[in-house]
């Protein structure tokens, strides 16, 4: 009973937080935590991808632009807007498809440049597309709107995209507790000994590579209507990078280190801009500034921290628990 | 004709750098079994550093000279942090060197700006069956030819290149024998950053160092010896075949394509080859 409380109470208190904030923020926190929740989707499916399929993305930025080019084209072509939302995660996932039969047969690093590669042939092929805006991009997104109901104020795509967290966060939970979940954790241990026991290997690691460009693509269609301007630029390989640095510094394969990981370094990005915006500095300060920090911050949390931010945690709080108790 | 022979040359040219900064990687993956992201940044360090150098003073050679020594220091000192901690798996070690390129860009453009430079290379131009160009290309391609044939010689003919082929092919017998599989992963690295330093040296020249260093990223592809050269300069040939009779815009695009094609065809070869950690 009391672990049954211990359990749920870390949730019960974020999920309560996390309603009783969007009222309190003002407009430009506000903005940060709705950018902080689209970060959170993505993170949870590239931990899900890298943590229990064993593969390395480094382009997951690619589904969310996927996901936020599908709502926006959409939308502009006067479909109705929540079509084009409904439509982003499922187009994003039908892309992993078609590009994991190919890239799948790749491992590790071969599977990590080849996803790279990929991200830069569809920013250079998109910025070319004059049909999806070309370079300076898609303007003129309308707001979405579900029946009669406009998501015209900021707090309203607060609450929605974290709606869309909880989502991402019941649908990955109930896929790692599940009896494909186990065939995953298998799959990441020992590919080898996975495929003896009779899990169909290719056909999971296919399944999660979509379901986590899904979760990628509904963040790029809710971005999409919240901001209303997308272009090439808004998808850097960087933004990869960022996902990766995200989901390593959280904790990968735990859901919960996903969520801690992102905000974590959506906070970070916060401050560095804040510094790298004073007067005085070179024009050229935040971008340097955030190479900096991510690349020290991904070595750092690499050699010393391996497990993440979040496993750590659970350990340090299990020690003292059982200490507790003698 | 004049024309074809002219995109040939220019495109070995392109692609000796490739092969160049390529077979540094595949210098440090075979040794250490770690894919070395920051490898790019060595051509571009070494690059920057070389424009430094010639632009306080110093005489051609020397400049470049020290510019790939700084490659190397710099290799040295991305293998320590890579694997100098003892116990760091190549999978954690990847992320590092990821996280080390990156970081590496910081400085590149804390140290020298954010704008594109360059330096003069040979001058003078050559004409050969009626095709012009920059007489820079011979050097490329003459001193990417000598650093292979060197390379050959070094695995096989010194101690030094035995004990790196040794940890290559098994790290426990190398071990056993009483060689310092940590130290040969560093003289590796070292290796590798000077090969990519010699890469971005040579190639400033004729094309301006940019921070885009995304292509020669995916020549990581390519981490058997053999395929490095071929797959190197076939790449430079055919970007430079695309840019001269269709779309430049779309070099980079061909580049990326063909270095997917050689991947996946590689991984259907040998489907089951996969290793497993020990």
């Amino acid at each position: 009973m009391r672990s049954r409380v211990v359990r749920w109470a870390p949730g019960v208190v974020v999920a309560a937080g996390t309603l009783a904030l969007p009222p309190l923020l003002e407009s430009g926190h506000l903005s940060v935590y709705i950018l902080l929740g689209l970060a959170a989707m993505v993170t949870i499916g590239l931990s899900l991808l890298m943590g229990y399929a064993g593969q390395v993305s480094l382009g997951q930025a690619s589904f969310y632009a996927i996901g936020g080019y599908t709502a926006g084209l959409l939308s502009v072509h006067s479909f109705p807007p929540v079509l084009g939302l409904l439509a982003a995660p499922v187009a994003a996932a039908l892309f992993a498809l078609l590009v994991g039969v190919p890239l799948l047969r790749l491992r590790g690093h071969h599977l990590a440049f080849a996803t790279l590669a990929t991200q830069l042939i569809l920013l250079s092929l998109v910025g070319q597309a004059d049909w999806a805006g070309g370079a300076i991009g898609l303007q003129g997104i309308p707001r979405l709107s579900v029946g009669g109901y406009e998501f015209a104020e900021d707090i309203s795509y607060a609450y929605l995209t974290w709606a869309a967290v909880a989502l991402t966060l019941v649908v990955a939970h109930n896929v790692v507790a599940s009896r494909s979940g186990r065939g995953l954790r298998a799959l990441a241990t020992s590919e080898t000994a996975a495929a003896a026991s009779g899990v169909p290997v290719g056909g999971y690691r296919l399944a999660v590579f979509a379901l986590s460009a899904a979760f990628a693509g509904l963040a790029g269609g809710i971005y999409a209507f919240y901001l209303g301007y997308i272009a090439p630029g808004s998808f850097p390989v960087l933004l990869s990078i960022e996902y990766v640095v995200m989901a390593v510094v959280g904790g990968l394969g735990t859901l919960w280190g996903a969520l801690v990981g992102a905000t974590a370094i959506v906070l970070l990005i916060q401050v560095l801009n804040t510094v790298g915006t004073q007067p005085g500095m070179p024009s050229y300060a935040p971008s340097v500034l955030s190479y900096a920090v991510y690349g020290l911050l991904l070595v750092v949390v690499v050699l010393f921290l391996p497990h993440g931010i979040v496993p750590a945690m659970q350990r340090r709080m299990t020690q003292t628990l059982t200490v507790g108790k003698r | 004709m004049s024309e074809l022979v002219q995109y040939l040359i220019t495109g070995v040219g392109g692609g000796c750098a490739f092969a160049l900064v390529g077979s540094g990687l595949v210098a440090i993956y075979r040794v250490t079994r770690v894919v070395n992201f920051a490898q790019g940044g060595f051509a571009v360090i070494a690059a920057l550093t070389a424009s430094t150098l010639l632009a306080s003073g110093l005489p051609h050679g020397l400049a470049e000279g020290l510019a790939v020594a700084v490659g190397a220091l710099t290799g040295l000192l991305v293998g320590l942090v890579a694997i100098g901690k003892p116990g760091t798996p190549p999978g954690a070690a990847l992320i590092v060197t990821l996280g080390l390129g990156v970081f590496a860009y910081a400085v590149e453009v804390l140290v020298w700006g954010d704008q594109p430079r360059s330096f003069p290379g040979v001058p003078g131009a050559v004409e050969v069956f009626g095709a012009r160009f920059q007489a820079h290309y011979l050097l490329i391609i003459g001193a990417t030819l000598a650093v292979f044939a060197g390379m050959g010689l070094l695995f096989t003919r010194t101690d030094v290149g035995r004990a790196l082929s040794a940890c290559a092919s098994n790290p426990y017998a190398a071990k056993v024998v009483g060689i310092s599989v940590t130290r040969m992963g560093l003289v590796s690295f070292a290796i590798g950053g000077a090969l990519g330093g010699l890469a971005g040296v040579l190639v400033t020249p004729i094309q301006l160092v940019t921070f885009d260093y995304d292509v020669t990223l995916i020549v990581g592809g390519l981490v058997r010896p053999a395929l490095t050269l071929a797959g190197g300069l076939l790449l430079g040939v055919a970007q430079a075949l695309v840019a001269g009779y269709g779309n430049a815009a779309y070099q980079m695009e061909v580049a990326l394509v063909l270095m997917l094609a050689v991947m996946i065809w590689q991984a259907a070869r040998k489907p089951i080859a996969q290793e497993e950690p020990a």
